[in-house]
C-alpha cells in the first residue's frame, strides 16, 4: 500500500512540477498588476516548441542528450515568453482590459499551436513519439526511504529539482531585492510607484515575460520530458488548475508550493491510489473536480480569505505607461 | 499634438455620430492589419493572397448547400456570443459559457434519452428546455456567489469550466453511458442514440440546401434569440438596469437599482442560451452525446462576440463571418496550398487587432466625451483633463 502511495507522490511531483513553474509565472505577472488568465495558451506554446527544439537540436543538429533536450526546453521558455510579449503588448501598452486579452492569448495559442505543429512536425495534432529528454534520475538519500517512500523519488526529471527549488530565487527576488519590492508596488498602487520616480510599464512587462517564461518551460517539461512528444490537447486544463494553486496560495511563492503538490495529488489519485478504501467509491473525474471546487470554496471565502494584488486587472493610465 | 485637428472637426459632430464612424473606422482597421498579416503569411508560403482569400469566400458561396453549412456553423456561435453579451452589457465577464454549453449538453441528454416515451414535437422541447435549465443550474453558481460572496465571476466560471469536463466524462462513465450498440458502429465513449423525436429537423430541403450542410431550425432559433436579446437589452426594464449598472454600479445603486438582482438574471439568460450552444452537434449532428464532442465554443463565442461590439444583432453577422473563415479552411488547403490552420491564425490576428483598435477607438471617443463636456461647461482647468487620461 505504502508502495503505491510512494508512486502516487512521485506523480503528484510531476504535476507539481508543472503547476508551480505555471503558478509561479502567473503570481510574478499578478503581482506586477497584471492578471494572467493566458496561463493556459502560454503552456501550449511552451509544449510544441520545446518537442520540436528537442528533436531538432538533439537529432537534426546531432547535439545528443542532454544538450538538445536542454535547449528545446529553453526554446519552450523562450517561446513562451515571445507569445506572453503579446499579453503584454495589449494589456500595458494599449491598455486592453486584461481578461479580454488573456482570453484571447488562450483562444490563439490553440490555433498558433496547430499551425506551428504542421509547419514542425507535418501534421497538425501531434509530433512522432518517443522524442529525446532527459535522463531521469534518483535524487540521493530521499530514494533510499523505507515503506516503499523512496519510489516517489526514482525516475524524476531534473526539471522536477529545479520547479523545486526555484521557490528560493523566487521568494528572494520578490521579497528581499528593489526590484521585487518595486514589482510589488507595481500591482498594489502603480500611481504611487510612479510618483517615486519608477517607471510602471517596464516592471509589467517584466512580470508578465517572467509569466510566460515560467509557463512555457512549464509546457515544455510536459512535452519533452513527461509525454515524449507534442500531442494536441495535452496541457488538459492544468494551466487553470494553476491558476487555482495561485489563488490558493493568495500570491505567495511559499504557500505556491503546497497548493501546486495538494492539487498535484489530486490528479495523482485517480492513477495510482484507486483502489484504496472510499477512494473506491468516487469516481476518477470527480476527484478531477477538487482543484476547482477548492478554488471556488476559497474564493466565496467559506474557508480562509483570499487577497489578490489591489491593482491587478487595472490598466495604469497615468505618464510613462508607453 | 496631431490630434487638434480632427477634434476641432470631430466637435462639430453630434456624438452617436462620432460614435458610429469611430467605431466604424476601427473595424475597418482591425479587418485591414488581419488580411494584412494573412497576405503576409501567404506570400511567405509562396501564395497569392488574393488567390487565398478568393478561395475561402467562393468556398463559402459556391453553392446553396456550402452557404447552408456556413450558416449550420454559424448557430452555436450565435448562442454563444449572445450568452457573452447578455452578461456584458451589466458588466459582467461569464467566461464560464463553454462549462455552461457542456453541463447543458449532460442534462439535454438525459432529456433526450428518459423523455423517450413523449409526443413528437413535446420530446423536442423537453430537450431544449432541459438544456436552457442545465446551463441555467450550472451558471447559477457563480450568478449566486458574485452576489452573496463578492467572488469574482471570471475566476468562478473559469473552475466551473474546469468541472464541467470532468462532469461530462463522468456523465459518459456513468448515468448516460452506452446501453445498447447498433450495428455497423464502433463502441466509442457515448451515450445511446437518441430517438428521431429528439432531433432539430432539417432546414433548407425546398432551397437546395442538402442535409450534409447541417442546417437546421436551430437557425432560425438563433436569429430569434438575437432580435429576443436585442429587445431585452434596448426595450426592457431588466436591459435598461443592466445597462446602468454596466455603466456605473454606483450610480445604478444611488438609482434604487438592485445590483444583485439585475446580477443574477443576466446571468440565468446568459446561461439559458449557452444551454442551447451545444445542441447543433447534439440534436443535429451527432444524435448522441460523444466523448470527443466539439469543444471550445464557448471561448470562440468571446471572440465573435468581441466583433460584434456585443451588439445583438451585429452577433448574427460576426459569427457568419467567423464562420465563412472556419469553412475556408479547407479550401484553403485545396486550392492555395497553405496548410488548414492558416485561417486560425486569420482569426486569432484578426481578433487582436479588434480588440487593441477598439481599445484605442473607445479611448478617443470619451476623450473627444470629455472634450465636449469641457466645452460645452465652458471649463477653466484642460490641465486637469490631461490627468483624468485618455491621451493615446
Amino acid at each position: 500500500m505504502f508502495g503505491d502511495l510512494g508512486a502516487a507522490i512521485q506523480i503528484a511531483l510531476t504535476y507539481f512540477t508543472i503547476l508551480y513553474l505555471t503558478g509561479l509565472g502567473g503570481l510574478f505577472s499578478e503581482r506586477s498588476g497584471i492578471v494572467n488568465i493566458g496561463l493556459e495558451g502560454l503552456m501550449v506554446i511552451g509544449t510544441v516548441t520545446g518537442a520540436f527544439g528537442a528533436v531538432y537540436f538533439t537529432d537534426d543538429l546531432g547535439l545528443g542528450v542532454p544538450v538538445g533536450p536542454m535547449l528545446g526546453l529553453l526554446l519552450g521558455m523562450l517561446c513562451g515568453a515571445a507569445f506572453a510579449s503579446v499579453h503584454a503588448l495589449a494589456t500595458i501598452t494599449f491598455r486592453v482590459d486584461q481578461i479580454v486579452s488573456g482570453v484571447v492569448i488562450n483562444l490563439v495559442a490553440v490555433g498558433l499551436a496547430r499551425f506551428l505543429s504542421s509547419v514542425f512536425f507535418g501534421q497538425a495534432t501531434q509530433s512522432d513519439p518517443g522524442g529525446p529528454h532527459l535522463a531521469l534520475i534518483d535524487i540521493p538519500l530521499l530514494s533510499a526511504l523505507p515503506a516503499g517512500f523512496g519510489r516517489a523519488f526514482e525516475d524524476l526529471s531534473p526539471v522536477v529539482i529545479v520547479a523545486a527549488l526555484a521557490v528560493l530565487p523566487a521568494s528572494y527576488a520578490l521579497n528581499r531585492t528593489r526590484w521585487g519590492l518595486r514589482l510589488r508596488s507595481a500591482g498594489e498602487n502603480p500611481e504611487a510607484t510612479r510618483s517615486l520616480g519608477v517607471r510602471v510599464a517596464p516592471l509589467r512587462w517584466q512580470g508578465v515575460l517572467i509569466s510566460g517564461a515560467l509557463a512555457g518551460l512549464a509546457g515544455a517539461y510536459l512535452s519533452v520530458e513527461v509525454v515524449n512528444n507534442w500531442r494536441e490537447g495535452q496541457t488538459l486544463g492544468l494551466g487553470f488548475i494553476a491558476l487555482a494553486a495561485l489563488i490558493l496560495s493568495n500570491w505567495n511563492p511559499v504557500r505556491l508550493i503546497g497548493a501546486a503538490f495538494l492539487f498535484g495529488f489530486a490528479i495523482a489519485i485517480p492513477r495510482r491510489l484507486a483502489d484504496l478504501p472510499g477512494i473506491e467509491l468516487l469516481p476518477p473525474q470527480i476527484i478531477r473536480m477538487t482543484p476547482y471546487i477548492v478554488t471556488i470554496v476559497v474564493l466565496a471565502g467559506f474557508v480562509g480569505k483570499v487577497r489578490p494584488p489591489a491593482a491587478a486587472g487595472r490598466a495604469y493610465e497615468g505618464g510613462g505607461a508607453l | 499634438m496631431a490630434t487638434v485637428t480632427t477634434k476641432v472637426s470631430a466637435a462639430d459632430r453630434p456624438p452617436w455620430l462620432d460614435a458610429a464612424i469611430v467605431q466604424s473606422v476601427a473595424l475597418l482597421v482591425a479587418a485591414g492589419v488581419a488580411l494584412l498579416a494573412g497576405s503576409l503569411i501567404a506570400v511567405g508560403y509562396g501564395a497569392n493572397p488574393l488567390d487565398v482569400y478568393g478561395a475561402i469566400i467562393e468556398y463559402a458561396f459556391r453553392d446553396a448547400t456550402s452557404f447552408g453549412a456556413v450558416l449550420a456553423t454559424a448557430t452555436p456561435l450565435i448562442f454563444s456570443a449572445l450568452a457573452l453579451a447578455v452578461c456584458f452589457k451589466g458588466g459582467l465577464f461569464n467566461i464560464g459559457v463553454e462549462g455552461q454549453f457542456l453541463f447543458a449538453m449532460v442534462t439535454a441528454t438525459w432529456a433526450a434519452l428518459s423523455l423517450d416515451f413523449m409526443p413528437g414535437g413535446l420530446h423536442l422541447l423537453a430537450v431544449l428546455l432541459a438544456a436552457m435549465v442545465g446551463g441555467m443550474v450550472f451558471a447559477s453558481v457563480p450568478a449566486v456567489l458574485k452576489v452573496k460572496t463578492g467572488a469574482h465571476e471570471v475566476v468562478t466560471t473559469i473552475m466551473m469550466n474546469g468541472i464541467a469536463v470532468s462532469m461530462v466524462a463522468w456523465a459518459l462513465n456513468g448515468p448516460l453511458k452506452l446501453t445498447s450498440l447498433p450495428t455497423g458502429t464502433n463502441a466509442d465513449l457515448r451515450s445511446d442514440i437518441f430517438e428521431d423525436s429528439a432531433l432539430v429537423p432539417r432546414l433548407g430541403a425546398g432551397l437546395g440546401i442538402e442535409d450534409s450542410a447541417q442546417l437546421s431550425w436551430l437557425f432560425p432559433i438563433a436569429i430569434v434569440a438575437a432580435v429576443a436579446v436585442w429587445f431585452l437589452i434596448k426595450r426592457m426594464r431588466l436591459g435598461y438596469e443592466a445597462r446602468a449598472v454596466g455603466a456605473s454600479p454606483g450610480s445604478a445603486k444611488a438609482g434604487g437599482i438592485e445590483i444583485g438582482s439585475v446580477q443574477i438574471k443576466l446571468f440565468l439568460i446568459s446561461g439559458a442560451l449557452a444551454g442551447l450552444v451545444g445542441m447543433q452537434q447534439l440534436l443535429v449532428e451527432r444524435g448522441s452525446l460523444v466523448q470527443n464532442y466539439q469543444a471550445l465554443l464557448g471561448f470562440t463565442g468571446i471572440a465573435v462576440a468581441f466583433l460584434a461590439r456585443n451588439n445583438p444583432i451585429g452577433i448574427i453577422f460576426a459569427a457568419f463571418v467567423w464562420a465563412v473563415l472556419s469553412r475556408g479552411d479547407t479550401a484553403v488547403q485545396l486550392q492555395a496550398g497553405l496548410p488548414r490552420e492558416f485561417v486560425i491564425i486569420l482569426q486569432g490576428i484578426l481578433i487582436l487587432s479588434v480588440v487593441i483598435v477598439y481599445e484605442i477607438a473607445a479611448r478617443r471617443l470619451t476623450y473627444r466625451q470629455l472634450q465636449r463636456e469641457v466645452d460645452a461647461t465652458d471649463a477653466e482647468a484642460p490641465s486637469d483633463l490631461a490627468a483624468t487620461g485618455g491621451t493615446a
